[in-house]
């Protein structure tokens, strides 16, 4: 027996390599990075780190750069409208798919399918989607202006401004600074509501039925079974699913990427952007400023982890 | 009142049915436009579905770009993503939930805490790295960072702690080493959490953009999503040549997704709901 519990080593031997080489050695020189100006093109060693050892330098001019300022606007921007957005429409998703009826497990497929295309070709589509003049988009929202249109005419009157924009043109989406970033925020809902709703459906999944029947013996009608007995029971998977969503929208880079490229204006620029021009986009490479975006990026995401975390006894419902 | 709540389910049944389909709507809109005549794309009014098919747009997408070789690329980086994952993963997830050593929950909760670490904080100096090796450009760079993932590592402890000891200590009587054990007993009976944690590490590792973009600079090493990203310019005169080549590389994860659905919706709500 004894022998059997013994060397672990083996077992462990490939994640430890891996953790070590690709997890904390980068996790520790990134650290020392951001204190050092680095173009990147010089091989690293401990006497490049030295003679571009610049302290607090980078953090000081992230400070004062404008450019990031609007990225860093912009992501908080995107997180604001999309988190909410997405979190809403996979609750009211989720409760509706989660009751048996023809075609629902269709439907929840249907749903998920965005989920596992890849960013790329989520952002690559879109931006066909989103066409201005040929987009299906645009296309439904030039149908529904006419549609309009012609109510008002039904009754006499001549239709408003914005009807008749809608009509004819409108919105210019990403080539718009005005409606570029709500160009990306449709696009990353459609993509990730799926997700949200699947992880929402399994929470219902475990709520015991027992609890909405007492309540529905007690006379709780439909809205009070929900505020009352459902949203607090699921209140643990709203925390987790609201946190997942913030922290990977903190991140979004692919669909900037390839939907806009930031452009146009920087209006959709958001801080991954901004770190990836900085560290591997723009000639010449400052992969210690990069650094520095990174950390920042990263005490932003922990401190509101934290905050979550310390705030989730005041609405989470914790299991006994 | 009876009526109005079964008039109510309907309509609710029918919104969710017309949302379902429109979620369609940019997929549909991707194959149409595919298939549309190239140059076309512009006419007005828009033609929703082509009136005639024309195929030569994937021929185009399959030859002004080295198409074949990003797919390969893309296989093989997921496969080997897959691979290397499962392997690590269910070594490790193996070693935390059946050996005792000394630090192991110190080391189980170094290694979940990587969970937080976001992936941008690494990719700097992971490219550092890469370069250092020599690797840029190379499958290594694109798999090798795979060996590692916490979450990998959670999930198969969970599973093997799951299985009942006795199975093992028959085998321990019968003088099997722990190497045996592992694969000849253990391992088999993690089947299903594989499945889970491989349906999910091929997908990510397919649709993943990122560090490929960062890691390759040839033509050649391109995967899928970088080498359309990377060309869409070339292409957005060409629209349906562009949708041609979306439409052939979102078909592997939809088909993969499509037949491991279960595996692959476990995979999402365990590491959800549980990680």
């Amino acid at each position: 027996m004894r022998a059997y519990y013994r060397f672990p080593l083996l077992f462990l031997l490939p994640s430890l390599a891996g953790f070590l080489a690709f997890n904390l050695g980068p996790i520790l020189l990134s650290l020392l990075l951001s204190f050092v100006s680095y173009d990147g093109l010089r091989p690293l060693s401990l006497e490049t780190l030295r003679e571009g050892w610049v302290g607090l330098e980078n953090y000081r001019r992230l400070w004062e750069d404008p450019v990031f300022h609007k990225a860093f606007r912009n992501t908080l921007f995107y997180v604001g409208v999309a988190v909410p957005l997405e979190i809403l429409l996979a609750l009211l998703l989720a409760l509706g798919l989660n009751r048996p009826w023809p075609g629902v497990r269709i439907v929840r497929t249907l749903y998920l399918l965005p989920a596992v295309t890849s960013v790329v070709a989520v952002g690559l589509l879109w931006r066909w989607v989103l066409n201005p003049t040929v987009g299906p988009v645009n296309l439904a929202l030039r149908a529904v202006g006419g549609w309009l249109e012609a109510l008002w005419r039904g009754v006499g009157l001549e239709a408003p401004g914005w009807v008749v924009w809608l009509a004819t043109q409108g919105p210019g989406w990403l080539s718009d600074p005005a409606w570029a970033m709500w160009g990306v925020i449709l696009a990353s809902v459609w993509a990730g509501v799926g997700l949200r709703m699947l992880i929402f459906l399994a929470g219902l999944q475990s709520i015991n039925r027992e609890y909405l029947e007492a309540a529905s013996l007690d006379g709780a009608n439909a809205f009070q079974r929900f505020f009352y007995v459902t949203l607090p029971l699921l209140s643990p998977t709203v925390f987790l699913n609201v946190l997942l969503a913030m922290i990977g929208a903190f991140q979004v880079f692919g669909l900037v990427y390839t939907m806009t490229g930031g452009g146009p204006l920087d209006s959709t620029n958001v801080l991954m952007l901004y770190l990836y021009q900085k560290a591997f986009g723009v000639f010449p490479f400052e992969m210690g400023y990069a650094s520095a975006i990174a950390w920042v990026l990263f005490l932003i995401l922990f401190a509101l982890t934290y905050l979550q975390w310390v705030l989730r006894r005041r609405w989470v419902l914790e299991e006994a | 009142m009876r009526l109005l709540g079964k008039l109510w389910d309907g309509l609710v049944y029918l919104l969710l049915w017309a949302g379902g389909l429109t979620m369609l709507v940019p997929f549909f809109w991707m194959v149409a436009t595919s298939l549309k005549a190239p140059g076309s794309v512009f006419d007005l009014p828009v033609e929703l579905w082509p009136r005639e098919l024309h195929l030569e747009n994937y021929h185009r997408v399959l030859t002004a770009v080295p198409f074949g070789r990003w797919y390969l690329n893309s296989l093989i980086v997921a496969l080997g993503l897959t691979f290397l994952n499962l392997t690590s993963g269910a070594m490790g997830g193996y070693a935390f939930a059946r050996f005792r050593f000394r630090g192991q929950g110190a080391l189980f909760l170094l290694f979940l805490a990587t969970l937080m670490i976001p992936v941008h904080v690494l990719i700097i100096p992971l490219f550092i790295l890469m370069r250092n090796l020599g690797w840029v450009d190379t499958y290594y760079a694109l798999i090798l960072p795979g060996l590692f993932d916490a979450f990998a590592i959670f999930l198969m402890r969970q599973h093997f702690l799951q299985l009942p000891r006795e199975l093992e200590e028959a085998a321990i009587v019968d003088g099997a080493t722990p190497w045996q054990i592992y694969w000849r007993v253990a391992l088999p009976l993690a089947a299903p959490a594989l499945a889970t944690l491989g349906t999910f590490t091929f997908l990510a590792g397919w649709n993943s953009f990122l560090w490929p973009l960062i890691v390759t600079n040839s033509l050649e090493m391109r995967t899928l999503t970088v080498g359309l990203a990377v060309f869409q310019g070339q292409f957005s005169t060409e629209w349906t040549v562009l949708m041609a080549g979306l439409t052939l590389g979102t078909l592997p994860p939809i088909l993969v997704f499509l037949l491991a659905q279960r595996y692959f919706i476990q995979g999402l709500t365990l590491g959800s709901l549980k990680g």
